[in-house]
């Protein structure tokens, strides 16, 4: 997996979120950090071409996101901030089922790999619950296997932990470690990314800071708390 | 108050027949309902889709939950019909009604959502051929409105709830301003999750 950022500019009619971007991201865990209003959704949001840039080229594995989009959409899985908005059907395993709707695997087949999904994430029981009567990391789980079930080459996660109690935070951190595929978790739970292999610091729409986890974040509470 | 789905779990004969004929079938008990106007024959339509219900095995509890709402209007109607046109025109307008719902209620107590969106979805086939709509977008749109109805609904009890607490007094547009800005916010963040995943 290979993601490559070419002078990505995201500009507002009133602000630019992003202030030419130049990066190439491969690693296998990614960590974006930074203050708040700083750029970070937006560069996350590039990825799968959510937000597609003003100027400049975002390219993963060598496809434009600007003009691939279908193509880099399946290979980029997205989880959002507040997995209720995420899950759009009213049954967990119809909401599952969805994403794999365009695919056209027969029935036998998507049932199995729905039921293996959930199961991996130790969620199998809620497959027949209604979505919204999940709890907070009941429902940040089930986001997580809507978006897996789909076999995304990368998976990014804007801040997957920021609305749960402790113990389901270590349950998205343990499904986020033991993910089999490269992740870019954009965060202000910053022991979430103590482990991971380089930390972005991105401050005021630019990287700040782009290192091991152990310096970039010790410059990002030098320099943003 | 909770809103709870609808469909329960059950081995019933309702639940052993799939979702399309019993779909049709209603349609076309409620075009009959409409034509008969014999008390009696309505009588008897109102006990068989209550035969229709217990057989789906619902709780007495649910049941009364998904139909006390119904009572008032049933009652306003009975009222307006008795004082003009008398009794045997209001028997026939409520046991109609009963009917109906009863009948309605026995198809979506038996049925998952899905399967209901699912034959939605073929019906509107034939339209999508002459390119009149998207039936995917069609099942789509319901499904996410079986899905939001209770969340806009504890939305609308989280702003009261927050006003209370500030002292205010139920005002509606007060209610209604913050809920509708939420709502569409709401919408657009689905909108982008739906995007991401197609």
């Amino acid at each position: 997996m290979l993601i490559e950022f070419d002078q990505a500019v995201v500009a507002t009619p009133h602000s630019q979120a992003l202030k030419g971007v130049s990066l190439t991201l491969a690693q296998r865990r990614i960590g974006v950090v930074g203050p708040n209003g700083a750029g970070k959704s937006t560069l996350a949001k590039l990825l799968n071409g959510l937000v597609l840039p003003t100027t400049g080229r975002v390219l993963v594995d060598g496809l434009d996101t600007r003009r691939d989009l279908k193509a880099v959409r399946r290979r980029v899985g997205f989880v959002f901030q507040n997995p209720e908005n995420q899950i759009v059907y009213p049954i967990v395993r119809e909401d599952l089922a969805f994403g794999l709707k365009p695919l056209g695997l027969p029935a036998a087949e998507c049932a199995r790999r729905i039921g293996a999904r959930l199961d991996e994430l130790g969620v199998g029981h809620l497959a027949d619950r209604a979505s919204h009567t999940l709890s907070g990391g009941e429902c940040q789980l089930v986001a997580l296997a809507s978006v897996l079930v789909m076999e995304p080459a990368l998976v990014v996660f804007d801040e997957p932990t920021t609305q749960l109690d402790l113990r389901n935070r270590n349950r998205v951190a343990r499904a986020i470690g033991a993910l089999d595929r490269p992740a870019v978790v954009v965060s202000h739970d910053l022991d979430l990314l103590g482990d991971f292999d380089r930390v972005l610091v991105v401050v005021d729409g630019r990287i700040a800071a782009d290192d091991a986890p152990g310096p970039a974040l010790r410059w990002y509470r030098e320099h943003c708390a | 108050m909770m809103i709870e789905p609808l469909y329960i779990d059950g081995h019933g004969p309702l639940h052993r027949v799939p979702a399309a004929p019993k779909l049709a079938l209603l349609v076309v008990a409620g075009l009959v309902l409409f034509a008969v106007r014999d008390p009696r024959w309505l009588g008897l339509a109102a006990a068989l889709a209550a035969l229709l219900v217990w057989s789906t095995g619902v709780g007495a509890a649910a049941l009364w939950r998904q139909l006390r709402g119904l009572i008032w209007v049933l009652a306003a109607i009975g009222v307006f019909t008795l004082v003009f046109q008398g009794w045997l025109a209001a028997a026939a307008v409520l046991l109609r009604i009963a009917a109906l719902v009863g009948l309605a209620l026995a198809v979506t107590l038996s049925t998952r959502s899905s399967a209901l969106i699912a034959v939605c979805e073929q019906a509107l086939r034939p339209l999508q051929r002459l390119d009149l709509l998207d039936a995917g977008k069609v099942a789509l749109a319901l499904a996410l409105a079986l899905r939001f109805v209770p969340e806009i609904w504890r939305h609308y009890q989280e702003i009261r709830e927050a006003q209370a607490a500030r002292g205010l007094a139920r005002h509606p547009l007060a209610l209604v301003v913050p809920l509708v800005v939420r709502t569409l916010k709401r919408a657009e963040q689905v909108a982008q999750a739906i995007d991401a995943r197609s």
